[in-house]
């Protein structure tokens, strides 16, 4: 259809807050615009406690990555310490603006707990590095139009989670079934205090 | 318009490539070899715009031999293709990139079959099996039905070819055939289609 | 036998046939002629209505376009010893929005015809059911079913004349009659119709015609065809982003088509996958 790069290859994430609790998940699906290529491509990553969505061009999804990647681990030897959160999100942000006039096409959303306090934090981001902070949901990728939907009407706030489980995996599942970019699979992260659970969903691959 | 497939096996993996070479409406060279060796276990299979695709795939072998002179050692699949990525994603954001497809064949180490399908951006994904082209458009749904994760070189090649019947049946451009390469244990080696 | 016993045994409402014949001696006069067969549609005040057309509906053209006409199918029929299947999908997109996975993408054109749909699904729907009409119509005038041939013409020389104004169609007309057999027209709205033993339509054709031209044989039981209309059609919803939902199944004979069930692709793709030991990209 069209060459827009944060369409070509598909993919959507979304986060939630919980009772001292955050839940981030995304599909599986790396498309070249029709074609499905891997049902493998998981848009998840973690640097330290802290987690990170990444939808978008997929390139750009990686090179986003392996950036970040680099910078956390060179704050880690100079801090002693893990990135926490809010940081992190600054780092994000400050780091596609420097591409301000030639951007990564791609739509970050962090989830985390600060490990000081506690309290959950999410948030997302435009491709230039606006940071939209929210109190209960983000959503990112070609499905995103349907998963503020979804969120609007399953979320409710202090979940416990097992619950923030069940409630951000019918969110994302029911909002890929209805774009044809994403889906092919699903990944689950739910992060407390404690541990971190992640769990793969069985989904339609159609 | 060319086509270039990757079938990963039990005991090692094999590419093939289209013969042709084919410039406006006339066919320059009908027994093109669109791959390059990098080294004892690795091969690079290629698509895309012409001039581009033999000038990187020249600088990738280059740099290959290069890394195993210097450090003794051949670099590993995964090496490889990480490498490949970020030369490619470099090249997507500069005056002139690259507009070349690349399908990675090895055994990673010298041991597990590797297939990687990376993309003129630099869209990497490591795969059982691959196609770029328009060809990826037939042999997708055939890989799907008849591969197996247990199948050996031999049941590979019976693959291959039912996805060149199947394109010389559907396809409207003629591909003079297939150049077909084989990495196993024993190394790399040119395998005919008959 | 006389030409009436004929189509007495071919006809499946010979008592409607009576009434007509009644009818059609004291009003023939009325039957309207070739030319005002199909119904006239009329043109918006613009000056160049297909051109407007094409910038504002035309998502290859206008990316941008406002009105996007729902896309993306994949539909397939083959000829076999027993008649024919017919398979589809039943997703419809706009853009990459899925707007339905339950579109009925096969037309019950009449109970020997069937039509399936690829392109705009108005124009296939409109037509197609259009179609119908003028097959019944030909019955009444000739006491006769009309072949496939003849009714894919119809078809053919209507979108023909449509040329250039934008309708969108992928079409196989699929009929068994007496004098043809079993037959397989594809019809398009660019005018082209060919007959043929073996056909896929719409965004996901390539990836059905990989399956179907490594399995396919003409000797094929009636199970194993129905089968592999199946299996073909769930490869291309696989693969092919735009087409998904369920699978539609009918199979063509020489007393009409038979409907062979609705089929989910969610639990049916899981199904194949565990019986076949195939789809090995995907973790279970």
């Amino acid at each position: 259809m069209s060459q827009d790069p944060s369409t070509y290859n598909g993919g959507s994430a979304v986060a939630m807050v919980g009772k001292d609790c955050v839940a981030i998940a995304s599909d599986l699906r790396l498309g070249q615009q029709s074609l499905g290529l891997s049902n493998d491509f998981e848009k998840i990553f973690h640097y330290g406690h802290v987690f990170l969505g990444l939808t978008g061009l997929a390139t750009d999804v990686m090179s986003v990555h392996e950036d970040l990647r680099k910078k956390t681990n060179l704050y880690k030897m100079k801090e002693q310490r893990e990135i926490e959160p809010k940081s992190f999100a600054n780092l994000i942000s400050s780091s596609l603006y420097k591409r301000r006039f030639g951007p990564w096409f791609v739509g970050p959303i962090v989830a985390g707990l600060n490990s000081h306090s506690g309290k959950p934090f999410i948030c997302g981001f435009d491709y230039i590095g606006c940071i939209d902070f929210a109190k209960d949901f983000i959503v990112a990728g070609t499905a995103s139009e349907q998963l503020f939907g979804m969120c609007e009407s399953l979320y409710e706030p202090n979940l416990e989670p097992e619950d923030l489980f069940e409630t951000i995996s019918q969110a994302l599942l029911n909002a890929v079934d209805r774009d044809a970019l994403s889906g092919w699979g699903a990944v689950v992260y739910v992060i407390t205090k404690d541990k971190v659970v992640k769990r793969f969903l069985k989904t339609r691959q159609d | 318009m060319d086509a270039a497939i990757g079938i990963r096996v039990n005991d090692g993996v094999i590419v093939a490539t289209s013969r042709a070479c084919t410039r406006s409406i006339t066919i320059l060279k009908p027994d093109d070899d669109k791959t390059r060796i990098l080294n004892e276990h690795n091969i690079l299979a290629y698509t895309g715009t012409s001039g581009d695709t033999t000038q990187f795939a020249d600088y990738i072998q280059g740099n290959m031999q290069l890394y195993s002179m210097r450090e003794g050692v051949d670099l590993n699949s995964k090496g490889i293709a990480s490498y490949i990525r970020h030369e490619l994603a470099t090249s997507l954001r500069s005056r002139s990139p690259y507009q070349v497809n690349i399908l990675l064949a090895g055994l990673d180490k010298g041991d597990a079959p590797f297939l990687s399908n990376i993309d003129y951006m630099g869209t990497r994904v490591d795969l059982p099996y691959a196609a770029h082209g328009y060809a990826a458009f037939y042999v997708m749904s055939l890989f799907d039905r008849h591969y197996r994760p247990d199948m050996t070189l031999k049941d590979g090649m019976k693959l291959l070819k039912m996805c060149k019947a199947e394109l010389d049946e559907r396809f409207p451009v003629v591909f003079k055939g297939f150049q077909v390469k084989v990495v196993d244990k024993e190394g790399i080696h040119s395998s005919e289609l008959e | 036998m006389s030409i009436n016993a004929l189509t007495k045994k071919y006809s499946y409402q010979s008592e409607a046939d009576k009434e007509i014949e009644g009818a059609v001696k004291d009003f023939g006069h009325l039957v309207p002629g070739i030319d005002n067969m199909s119904p006239s549609i009329s043109l918006p005040p613009i000056s160049k209505p297909t051109a407007f057309l094409r910038a504002n509906t035309d998502d290859s053209v206008n990316p941008d376009c406002k009105i996007k006409i729902a896309h993306g199918t994949t539909t397939l029929a083959f000829r076999f010893k027993e008649g024919i299947i017919v398979a589809v999908d039943s997703r419809a997109t706009a853009g990459s929005w899925v707007a339905s996975q339950t579109v009925k993408k096969v037309i019950e054109i009449n109970p020997m015809l069937l039509g399936t749909m690829a392109g705009g699904a108005a124009d296939c729907q409109y037509w197609e059911t259009w179609l119908g009409t003028q097959c019944r119509l030909h019955e009444l005038r000739n006491k006769e079913r009309i072949s496939v041939a003849a009714a894919s013409k119809i078809l053919s020389n209507l979108v023909y004349s449509y040329k250039g104004m934008g309708l969108s169609m992928g079409t196989m007309i699929c009929g068994y009659t007496p004098k043809e057999g079993p037959t397989i027209y594809y019809v398009d709205s660019d005018g082209t119709r060919v007959k043929g033993n073996i056909f896929s339509v719409g965004s996901g054709q390539t990836f059905a015609y990989g399956v179907m031209d490594a399995n396919y044989r003409w000797d094929l039981s009636v199970d194993e065809a129905l089968y592999l209309g199946k299996r073909a059609i769930l490869a291309a919803t696989h693969r092919d982003a735009y087409s998904g939902g369920s699978i539609n199944l009918y199979h063509v004979t020489e007393k009409g088509w038979v409907y062979h069930g609705n089929y989910n692709v969610g639990p049916l793709f899981w199904e194949i996958k565990e019986k076949e030991g195939s789809f090995n990209n995907v973790k279970s």
